[in-house]
């Protein structure tokens, strides 16, 4: 055990003394912010006051601040997820490629320990930077003065962060099998930083996606996680909103809101409940860690 | 005892069997040279040794234990100093040492002890807080080799150590090497490119094509599979005919530049002294292991 700990300590230190690294794996998180900041928020903010026509007297515009810059957080949450998992899994492909992969499999931790470290370690760096990210975006939603969140709602948060760093980590053990060397791994880390922000619908709200594009986002476990961070963030302040009013709109401004925002994840047409959200990450983690490994099983043992 | 029995070690690749049947020991406190060009099947068989890869037939028993079966306890019995730097660029040495020294299951105060022990004769003390992408290559050396060391392994396997290393630092790995075969009699298993590094070895064993050609001493070596060489100056118009038959030991004689080369079979003293006022300065030279290396595989090692 102690040698399979000193593995994950020494992969997480890897990841974080590389401030580089650190700073490029949060790379789509600072452009869905920059994003934001420059026009996303307008559009965000705009399209909430189309929904709210006739009911300004009742929704203080802090309210509609606060929404915006919930679903701003959710984003950078949900692309971290993804993105920091693959950046701590590429010292996997890393080692490979410098034969300190070799250097480990002459001391006497098991090959299965030593590929378990690899996905624990960047299931725990993924967690933290995550975790940090919304530690963070708390402290200023809460220096507005404006946060809906009970303590009930910020440890299931930071549960949901665990939960998807492990499936993002999982499902991404997977592809990281194709990878013989940084290069690789280093251009197909270009195009997952573009699509994440994507496919957890950071840029645009999936709403925005056809059935079938929504589909397929909603494949990856990251988009459930997303919805579940953005439902745990921001149930309070709907529902605030949604007392404000005070039924005058029989509840149709939230149900809007919820619509165009992503509150549930689709497949098929068919909306899914937030609880199947939740099986459905299980289930495609659990898959995938089965899977990986049967595969590291047949690549990671001695040729 | 030996350390290391080898009996009919066999790697086949899908369409390519890169090591033939080879059959070998090493003693233990012995220092054994494994040589060979590249492809000759030298880090196939290291790496099987140190259990990265698997043998496709063979019996192998490293420090008592059966390799594929007891792997664990051969990797407790083993180091390895590699080619390359194994080490994480971006932490210290002393973080690279204290991870490494975890996956044996070491606590802080064994490592830190350990590293107390090394900084004697490898002084790493003064560079145990530098990153370890910022030391020179003879630092960097140093410390792959107290790496390999952390968990006071019985042998030391060193795959081509001193490549890329200035002679200053080649000398000093060197010395090292030899204090640990010397005082602490520890059985070093060695590949090396550089033919005079073999001289000092207990044994060596060259390797061609995935076969053995030779396992002896150097000494032994030398002497089956290369000859003495005498190279006498003296202007080429003073030795004629009657005096190069006289030299009856020669087995051949050429004139290169300013020099006679013979290479002998025999002794050159009686030649020298009959031909004392016409050779102004002579060398004799011993066969060297490239000499054996060419004349068993027909190449010289690049």
């Amino acid at each position: 055990m102690k040698g399979f700990m000193g593995i994950v300590k020494r992969n997480l230190m890897v990841y974080f003394k590389d401030i580089q690294a650190v700073i490029f794996s949060l790379l789509t998180s600072i452009i869905v912010f920059v994003l934001y900041t420059l026009f996303l928020k307008g559009s965000f903010v705009n399209a909430i006051n189309g929904a709210m026509q006739g009911l300004e007297s009742f929704i203080e515009a802090g309210d509609v601040e606060v929404f915006a810059n919930s679903i701003l957080l959710s984003g950078i949450m949900g692309s971290a997820l993804i993105t920091v998992s693959f950046a701590t899994l590429n010292t996997f492909v890393r080692d490979k490629e410098t034969r300190i992969a070799e250097d480990v499999l002459t001391t006497p931790v098991s090959r299965a320990k030593i590929v378990t470290s690899y996905f624990v370690s960047s299931s725990i760096a993924s967690t933290l930077m995550t975790s940090f990210i919304f530690t963070v975006g708390l402290g200023i939603l809460s220096a507005s003065g404006r946060i809906y969140l009970s303590a009930a709602d910020i440890v299931k948060s930071y549960g949901v962060i665990a939960l998807g760093a492990v499936s993002a980590t999982a499902f991404l053990m997977i592809i990281m099998t194709f990878f013989k060397d940084t290069s690789a791994s280093a251009a197909f880390f270009g195009i997952l930083s573009a699509a994440a922000g994507f496919v957890i619908g950071a840029y645009i709200p999936i709403s925005e996606f056809s059935a079938s594009v929504k589909t397929i986002c909603n494949i990856f476990p990251a988009s459930h996680v997303t919805v579940m961070i953005r439902n745990t963030l921001m149930n309070g302040v709907l529902s605030h909103m949604n007392d404000s009013i005070g039924g005058v709109d029989n509840g149709e401004f939230v149900k809007a809101m919820k619509e165009v925002f992503g509150f549930r994840t689709e497949m098929m047409g068919k909306a899914l409940s937030l609880s199947a959200s939740g099986i459905y990450v299980i289930a495609i983690a659990a898959v995938c860690i089965a899977t990986f490994v049967v595969i590291y099983q047949k690549t990671y043992k001695r040729r | 005892m030996n350390a290391i029995e080898v009996k009919n070690l066999v790697k086949n690749y899908k369409n390519f069997q890169a090591v033939k049947g080879i059959d070998f020991s090493v003693k233990e406190g012995e220092l054994f040279a494994f040589l060979g060009e590249n492809g000759a099947g030298k880090s196939t068989t290291i790496n099987m040794l140190c259990t990265i890869l698997s043998k496709t037939s063979g019996d192998v028993k490293i420090c008592g234990h059966e390799l594929g079966k007891e792997d664990d306890k051969i990797r407790e019995k083993i180091g390895v100093v590699f080619q390359t730097s194994v080490l994480d660029p971006k932490l210290t040495v002393k973080e690279n040492l204290y991870t490494r020294g975890s996956y044996y299951g070491l606590s802080k105060k064994e490592i830190a002890a350990r590293i107390n022990e090394f900084d004697e004769s490898l002084h790493i003390g003064d560079i145990l807080n530098r990153r370890f992408d910022k030391l020179s290559g003879g630092q960097k050396r140093r410390v792959d080799i107290v790496r390999a060391l952390i968990h006071k392994p019985e042998i030391l396997f060193l795959d081509e150590p001193t490549t890329g290393l200035d002679p200053k630092t080649r000398k000093e790995v060197w010395d090292y090497i030899m204090e640990l075969k010397n005082k602490r009699h520890m059985t070093i298993f060695l590949t090396t490119h550089y033919m005079e590094e073999t001289d000092v070895a207990d044994r060596v064993v060259i390797l061609d094509h995935g076969k053995i050609l030779c396992d002896d001493t150097p000494a032994g070596l030398k002497t089956k599979y290369s000859s003495r060489r005498l190279l006498w100056y003296t202007p080429k118009s003073k030795i004629n005919d009657e005096v190069m038959a006289s030299f009856t030991d020669a087995e051949k004689v050429t004139y290169e530049g300013d020099r006679y080369i013979a290479t002998l079979k025999g002794d050159a003293l009686k030649f020298l002294n009959d031909n004392r006022d016409k050779v102004t300065d002579y060398e004799l030279l011993k066969g060297s292991m490239d000499d054996v290396f060419l004349n068993l595989t027909g190449r010289e090692l690049a």
